[in-house]
């Protein structure tokens, strides 16, 4: 009897290894891995342009004693909080209508025709913007036509942030609706029986239970932008370098991965801590 | 698919018997210090239970005392932190789920909601590799049974709630085991509902013979269906019995006031005669007789037990033995019974069922006084 | 919520111009696709459809194409399998270091794709395996699975968690009970997923353009023409692809959104 018993604790054990083990094993090899990987590409050396494993410091200390790179960090910082700001702000009245003005059957179209372009291909997309900003483009020439001379709007801080929004917006409607959908419409019914004008329930009611879902909103509309090169290269021409861009370039021009690791970790970092900051910031119960 | 001979509980328990002479003195599932366990918190402490062949008992208690964790570990679906659980001798606490036999009627139903009617009362059957035309016929009988017959092709999510009861019953029952668990099925339903499947239930039990365990938090249901009745609190055991004497008398201060309807006083045991003792409290001293009471001795902690409706209220003094004077707190018409709650002046409250004509018949005001009395021979002891 | 009616319609309006915002660029890289001009101005040259033939014959594109198709076949049912098997292991059991588990499978869309190419491909070349299909499914498959993984967890959520125990419970083992409440239960959801996987597969061209080398995916491809050779050529696969992308997105969206079965908007 107790080999059997044995046997089936194995049986048991073993059901529940084989679904829980795949995607972290998967993950472990091919995410954390290279992310490891990653972290000790930036003490390497290149020598006689021969990627060498070695423990020095000096790639940290050339990249984060360069202008440029500093630049570029407080560049992408700024853009990234632009355009998370930015998008939240347009979001949140088309969030508030998906939640509040239209019935069920509008709201799932409504969030369904937000979310197809998300899975577009975004390059083509941009591609696409930059027709609409160039000179003698679609905007240049709407503006003569009403007598306004436009000059050309591509390659500005304006380009980049219409890239961007383009990027992040159905991210960002999504999770503000989530959360604007999970609010208590009972709460909200009180308050109209208490006699709250409508401004007065959206300040003092919806916005305050909606805080999670509009900070986690402009915290991925930040990680997004503050990662893509595709905006920031063919919007923005080549005058904005980005940490993507210098990445993307470093790796390009010659085998000088290790400082494109540093920067790549110096990225994570930045990330990670925005990213704990705004979920404390979220869900901080005052 | 060859079924290893160990793995069938019932080829098992055929060997068994064919040992043994006197199964039918048995008791159908022995459950011997069960001790249930989440890390530090303990659901159900070192617990022994009997239960007999073809009874309808009714594990009973509130919320958190253990009863659906006792029902199930012994569906399999807790693993035991200790003690074994025995069924007609054999010992199955180390048997899967799928391995005992237990069918369970889930509080939430769970009715397969991709399969029809049919096919969920069906479902049993198939997992005991029973062919498919007997399978249908077996189910097709039962549904009829329960009167569900014009829904078998219907999905379960086009039923009343009642039928889905019935669905729910039916595809444990198809394939006729020896026992039947029952996880709180009526709380969903409506009061009027509820009464009228409890008769069901009742019925259908007595009519298959097998074991009903039932599990609930409605003294209403217990009492109406079964033949026994557990009291749980807090992971014990407080009682066993049959509704009645549970009723009549309950054996712990908390059993009293579980089921309501139960005044107790805390009193200390003066003095033992032949036929009578006399307790000591702060509302008075009284006297009890002592058939009714179990070994208590001389300066014994006890608790003195009267039910609402021995209680007998009057204007004057003198109606009975036992009599205390309360003040009048407030009323509660149940139809056809008044709720009347008295406190005395030591601060015990006393709850008295009456009639609604003896009310009328009584001139009581809200603060004013009456006498609240007993005979000797109602009131029960219980030790404290 | 009480509003009047002119506020509403002055929200719903915003909401239309957004959508407006999001569907110009689709709209125009139609447009421009026929448009004979090699400048894409206005006003328009003639409707021809020269610009599709010149894209679909060059070889390097179908080569593309072909590698696009090949690794959304095989990325599409491995992440979903694997972000099911995440999505199922946290729906039905607890264990040591869940969370953590958790927190990891959702981690790779937090970080910028740049340093995902990078990081893969030194690792991937470390391995000998850079520049090669095998790395780009590898590297999709790190990429699409927590999107499946994210919507059958949704769908878990609103399975009956005693529906499995119940099969158990009238007989059915582990495996048996699987196959025959989970399987039913959730395979709408995993289809949409596997549809949601190829869509970002297909789409994906950042990390693709680091680790695939030589081997192109059509994104890398269209990549590969904005650097060098700008033309409408880009226009007319670009609304091949947005009809491909478009396809599998309503096609996720219908199964997820139909008789409840998971999806956003839910039974609210």
């Amino acid at each position: 009897m107790k080999s059997f018993v044995t046997r089936r604790l194995y049986s048991h054990a073993f059901y529940g290894v084989t679904w829980t083990s795949p995607l972290p094993i998967w993950l472990a090899f091919f995410f954390i891995g290279p992310v490891v990987l990653l972290l000790w590409l930036s003490f390497w050396d290149v020598r006689n342009f021969v990627l060498t494993p070695d423990f020095q410091l000096d790639n940290w200390i050339r990249i984060l004693s360069a202008d440029y790179f500093w630049t570029a960090y407080f560049r992408t910082s700024a853009f990234a909080a632009a355009a998370a700001v930015t998008v939240s702000l347009l979001a949140l009245p088309c969030s508030l209508a998906i939640s509040f003005f239209f019935a069920m059957r509008g709201r799932l179209i409504l969030l369904s025709l937000f979310i197809v372009p998300f899975f577009t291909s975004y390059l083509v997309r941009v591609y696409s913007w930059q027709i609409y900003l160039t000179e003698n483009g679609i905007i240049s020439r709407l503006a003569e036509f009403f007598g306004v001379n436009a000059a050309s709007l591509l390659n500005t801080p304006f380009a980049l942030l219409v890239g961007f929004v383009t990027l992040t917006f159905p991210l960002v409607i999504v999770t503000q609706s989530i959360s604007m959908l999970s609010i208590d419409r009972t709460l909200i019914d009180a308050a109209y029986n208490l006699g709250c004008g409508p401004a007065r329930i959206l300040t003092a009611a919806v916005l305050p239970a909606a805080k999670p879902g509009i900070v986690i909103g402009a915290l991925f509309a930040f990680i997004f932008s503050f990662g893509d090169f595709v905006t920031p290269t063919y919007l923005g021409g080549g005058k904005f370098t980005t940490l993507s861009i210098l990445i993307a370039d470093t790796v390009k021009s010659g085998q000088q991965w290790p400082r494109a690791a540093v920067i790549a970790i110096m990225m994570i970092a930045t990330l990670l801590s925005v990213a704990l900051v705004s979920i404390a910031i979220a869900y901080r119960r005052k | 698919m060859l079924v290893e001979p160990e793995k069938n509980i019932n080829h098992q328990i055929a060997l068994h018997h064919a040992h043994q002479d006197e199964t039918k003195m048995q008791p159908l599932i022995s459950m011997k210090g069960i001790h249930k366990s989440y890390g530090r918190a303990v659901a159900i402490e070192r617990l022994d239970l009997d239960i007999d062949e073809g009874k309808f008992i009714a594990i009973m208690g509130p919320s958190g005392c253990g009863k659906s964790t006792l029902l199930r570990c012994l569906a399999g679906m807790e693993e035991l932190s200790g003690g074994k659980i025995l069924r007609q001798g054999i010992e199955i606490n180390d048997l899967p789920i799928w391995e005992r036999d237990t069918p369970l009627v889930w509080q939430s139903l769970a009715l397969f909601p991709f399969l029809t009617v049919l096919e969920n009362v069906e479902f049993g059957l198939r997992m005991k590799g029973v062919g498919r035309g007997e399978r249908r016929e077996r189910a097709l009988r039962w549904l009829k049974r329960l009167q569900l017959e014009d829904h078998s092709d219907r999905g379960v999510d086009q039923l009343s709630g009642g039928q889905r009861q019935r669905v729910a019953l039916a595809r444990c029952l198809v394939t006729e085991p020896s026992v039947l668990l029952l996880d709180e099925p009526l709380s969903a339903l409506d009061a009027h509902l509820s009464v009228r499947m409890q008769g069901e239930l009742k019925r259908l039990q007595r009519e298959l013979g097998i074991t009903f365990i039932y599990v609930t938090h409605s003294h209403s249901e217990a009492f109406s269906m079964a033949d026994q009745v557990v009291i749980m609190n807090e992971g014990r055991i407080e009682q066993i019995g049959a509704p009645e004497e549970i009723y009549l008398r309950p054996a712990t201060p908390f059993v009293a006031r579980f089921l309501g309807g139960s005044n107790i006083i805390e009193c200390k045991a003066r003095e033992r005669n032949s036929g009578e003792i006399i307790l000591e409290s702060t509302d008075g001293s009284f006297k009890c007789d002592s058939k009714v009471t179990s070994n208590v001795s001389c300066g014994d902690k006890v608790n003195l037990i009267i039910r609402a409706d021995q209680i007998s209220v009057t204007a004057e003094a003198g109606w009975a033995e036992n009599e205390i004077y309360c003040q009048v707190i407030g009323e509660e018409f149940v139809g056809a019974l008044v709720n009347l709650r008295l406190e005395t002046s030591s601060g015990t409250p006393i709850i008295v069922q009456l009639q609604q004509r003896d009310m009328e018949a009584l001139d009581i005001e809200i603060g004013g006084g009456v006498n609240a009395s007993w005979h000797p021979e109602d009131g029960h002891i219980i030790n404290a | 919520m009480r509003v009047s009616a002119r506020t509403k319609t002055v929200f719903r309006l915003f909401c239309f111009l957004i959508l407006a915002f999001l569907y110009a660029p689709i709209v125009t890289n139609f447009v421009f696709s026929l448009n004979s001009d090699r400048f894409p101005t206005i006003p328009l040259g003639e409707a021809t459809l020269d610009w599709y033939r010149l894209a679909f014959t060059d070889d390097l594109l179908r080569s593309a194409l072909l590698n696009s198709v090949i690794v959304g076949a095989i990325v599409a049912p491995v992440s979903t399998l694997m972000g099911f098997a995440a999505a199922y292991a946290d729906y039905r059991f607890n264990f040591f270091g869940k969370r953590l588990i958790l927190v990891l499978a959702l981690l790779p869309p937090l970080i910028p794709l740049v340093v995902i190419g990078l990081a893969m491909l030194a690792y991937l070349s470390r391995i000998g395996l850079s520049g090669t299909l095998p790395a780009i499914v590898a590297s999709h498959i790190v990429l699409t699975s927590p999107f499946a993984m994210a919507i059958i967890r949704l769908r878990f959520a609103q399975i009956d968690g005693d529906l499995e125990f119940a099969a158990q419970n009238l007989g059915a083992s582990n495996w048996r009970a699987f196959r025959e409440v989970i399987i039913p239960s959730t395979k709408t959801a995993v289809l949409a997923a596997a549809l949601l996987c190829l869509a970002v597969s297909f789409d994906e061209y950042a990390v693709t353009w680091f680790v695939g080398g030589l081997n192109e995916t059509t994104s890398v491809r269209i990549l590969s023409f904005l650097q060098s050779a700008v033309s409408p050529r880009i226009n007319a696969i670009g609304s091949v692809t947005f009809i491909v992308s478009i396809t599998l997105i309503l096609g996720a969206q219908f199964l997820l959104l139909r008789k409840g079965t998971g999806g956003i908007g839910n039974a609210r």
